[in-house]
């Protein structure tokens, strides 16, 4: 750290060195022009002209010098002309009065020549100057635009930094991704600390006697990285110029990683489909055939089977509407928890969603008393009519499934303030507290479900389909006192139709 | 004597040998093919009263396989499809099959659609001496099924034909959803507003000048469907 600044210190002496030496050398060369014309014209020549050659020779060393030479050599050229040309020669007074008003006008012109010589110059290299940043600005530009996707877009940028404008260090933090990165020959020592102050408060700062400027990238106001630069002579306007650029580009590199993203995820999303498809078809292909010849078997009125051959036909029969259904509860859970599938959303009567899941469920849950309670004049719905049958299917499956048959199920829907109520109770056993907290879980049962038929998705199915519709699903449950399953669907907008 | 004659379509072995072997114990005459490309081969050599047509098929699916059938005849085609979802059951019937069917199924399902979609009308329009029909620009011959708008001729299927029937013997009456299912496809059906939907537009688009706004067959909001018959309507 030491031997750093000590040859920062020595190099900065140099530089200082080296500017005096080459100012001495055109002030000489100055000199030695007036002094050539002093040693010329002496003796031979009258004032008046050579006013005139000293006049020509100042504005060209404003010309070719600087404002500094310009004036040193005006001076030491009124001088000579007192010395040298005006009467009496060889002292430096004026006998008459109109040389005296000759002498200062002389004085002024020079000094007002090198003056506007000077600014001229000086303002000539300022256009360079702008030149060059704009040169490098727009460089930079083209840098940011064809910044690949091989490294981070922040590190690259700050590498361009680096490059365009000479720069011997630069840090840039992208606060998005939470990251910063070096660049240059030097080092920034303890920069990191202040690179996040500066994004998180928006404030701008200069460290090291103002050599490191750690200022704040923002977008739209908002801060959205910081930069640290080096050394960096640049003008207010080509550094928010290039603070405009390095938002920019890190903006962009966010959009199209985001683009990136979604789009990595909807290609697996697809795989899966596909996949899950070819599963249901390679399940469902055998079933089938095994359906086929058992439900052939089982409905053929003539009496070659035996009573035995029909129990055993029976079992398989069962068997295998079992597997067809856990492929189905599996396959549709699977799909819905993704939580990328699309909801066909379409109006509806809550009553007749109501009657198309009774109709669904009636072949599993023969002779059972099912209670339809529908208020009158409920409002229509804004559901997947598809998703929201299949769940009440699955309700009432368990409801089934998880009381006394004979015993009544109830099935109604309500209007409540914002949406519209149903629910299924059941006269079963009902379920503890510790339980309800689990039976909304995949693959959980009942403590007294054990030995039942079941898969264990149909609850976890039906809450991520009132999950993707935004509404809510609930149980009220007292332990000897049955089950009631609640849950809440959206009300169609007014002026809507089915 | 056969009950019919049914052409099993599907890539497993196993399925087409259950089928058989059941529908013909059924009654039906049962022949076989593997790929939709062997199916349509069978078809211009062989009559058939039914197809029945899987849809998840390599090669030809079983979806272009119907519409190549359809193109060019108006056999009843029942679709077996593994997925239940409102999309598939739709893509099976804008493709122009009749019915179709969820894999697995219990043969007394199958074979209530089978009858169901073999089973005919009886003659209704012959009754009422409606034989032929000519409204603004669009002629519809009820004898030969042909429907002919603005001097584009089309074939009616049988369940289109059905279908046209029931409502032109009912001019301007609404008539509900389930009375039209129950009439058309058989006494187990009632629910399946899917059927109507795609039916009731593959008829607009064989007989309305601008199917997307119809003028005859039109639907009456929540009640049903009404064919609208102007009353100057010309009577041969």
């Amino acid at each position: 750290m030491v031997t750093l600044t000590e040859s920062h210190t020595r190099s900065n002496f140099e530089r200082v060195l080296q500017k005096a030496g080459r100012l001495t050398l055109r002030l000489l060369l100055a000199l030695s022009l007036i002094a050539a014309i002093t040693f010329v014209f002496f003796g031979h020549v009258n004032a008046t002209s050579v006013g005139f050659f000293y006049l020509v020779a100042i504005l060209v060393i404003a010309t070719a010098g600087g404002l500094v030479e310009a004036t040193v050599a005006s001076i030491i050229a009124m001088l000579c002309f007192n010395f040298f040309f005006l009467p009496p020669i060889g002292t430096f007074t004026i006998a008459d009065p109109q040389n005296w008003v000759a002498l200062f006008a002389f004085l002024t012109t020079a000094l007002t020549a090198s003056q506007l010589s000077a600014r001229l110059k000086r303002q000539r290299k300022e256009a360079q100057d702008r030149q060059q940043e704009m040169e490098r600005l727009y460089a930079l530009s083209r840098a940011i635009l064809l910044t690949d996707t091989t490294q981070p877009s922040a590190k690259q940028i700050a590498h361009q930094i680096v490059n365009v404008f000479a720069c011997p260090a630069v840090a840039l933090h992208d606060r998005s991704a939470n990251e910063i990165y070096l660049d240059g020959p030097e080092a920034l020592p303890d920069i990191d600390g202040k690179l996040r102050e500066s994004a998180s408060r928006s404030i701008v700062t200069r460290e090291d006697a103002g050599e490191i400027l750690i200022t704040p990238i923002r977008l739209g106001g908002e801060p959205i990285g910081s930069l640290a630069l080096k050394h960096a002579f640049l003008s207010d306007a080509a550094l928010q110029s290039l603070l405009n650029l390095v938002a920019v580009g890190l903006e962009r590199a966010r959009a199209q990683e985001e683009v990136n993203r979604a789009q990595v995820a909807r290609q697996s999303e697809e795989l899966k489909s596909t996949l899950l498809d070819a599963l249901a078809h390679e399940f469902k292909t055998p079933l089938t055939s095994i359906k086929a010849v058992t439900t052939d078997l089982l409905s053929n009125p003539d009496e070659s089977l035996s009573q035995q051959h029909r129990g055993l036909i029976a079992i398989a029969d069962e068997g295998a509407d079992r597997l067809d259904r856990l492929v189905t509860e599996a396959i549709q859970l699977a799909r819905i928890e993704g939580g990328k599938f699309q909801l066909n959303r379409e109006v509806h009567f809550p009553s007749s969603l109501l009657s198309a899941a009774l109709r669904q469920t009636k072949s599993h849950t023969d002779g059972r008393d099912f209670n339809l309670q529908v208020e009158d004049d409920l409002p229509l719905v804004f559901v997947d009519g598809q998703l929201i049958v299949l769940m009440i299917t699955h309700l009432i499956d368990n409801a089934a499934k998880y009381s006394r048959p004979g015993t009544p199920i109830a099935i109604g829907a309500k209007a409540s303030e914002k949406s519209v109520i149903i629910y299924v109770t059941d006269q079963g056993p009902g379920i503890s507290e510790d339980e309800q907290a689990h039976i909304f879980d995949k693959f959980y049962r009942g403590s007294r479900g054990q030995h039942l038929k079941g898969t264990g998705m149909g609850l976890a199915i039906a809450r991520e389909i009132i999950r993707a519709h935004g509404e809510e699903i609930w149980v009220r449950s007292n332990p000897g006192q049955g089950s009631e399953f609640w849950f809440s669907l959206p009300i169609a907008p007014p002026g809507s139709s089915e | 004597m056969s009950s019919g004659r049914i052409l099993v379509v599907d890539d497993d072995p196993q399925i087409r040998r259950a089928m058989k072997a059941t529908l013909t114990s059924r009654g039906y005459e049962v022949s076989d093919s593997r790929t939709g490309e062997e199916a349509l081969e069978k078809l211009r050599s062989e009559t058939f009263d039914l197809v029945l047509l899987d849809v998840n098929m390599p090669g030809i699916g079983g979806i272009e396989t119907c519409g190549l059938i359809r193109s060019s005849s108006d056999i009843a085609i029942i679709m077996l499809t593994v997925s239940s979802s409102e999309k598939d059951k739709v893509d099976a019937l804008d493709a122009g099959a009749d019915d179709y069917v969820t894999k697995p199924f219990s043969m007394p399902e199958l074979l209530a659609r089978i009858r169901a979609t073999l089973r005919r009308l009886p003659q209704a329009p012959d009754d009422s001496g409606l034989r032929q029909l000519a409204l603004e620009g669009v002629a519809i011959d009820l004898s030969s099924r042909q429907v002919t708008v603005h001097d584009r001729t089309s074939r009616l299927t049988a369940k289109e034909f059905d279908l046209l029937s029931y409502f032109l013997i009912r001019p301007n009456k609404t008539i509900s959803h389930r009375e039209l299912l129950q009439a058309v496809w058989g006494p187990d059906y009632g629910e399946e507003l899917e059927y109507l939907r795609v039916f009731v537009n593959r008829l607009r688009k064989k007989i309305e000048l601008d199917p997307s706004h119809p003028r005859f067959l039109v639907t009456d909001a929540w009640a049903g469907y009404r064919f609208h018959l102007p009353t100057k309507e010309i009577r041969k």
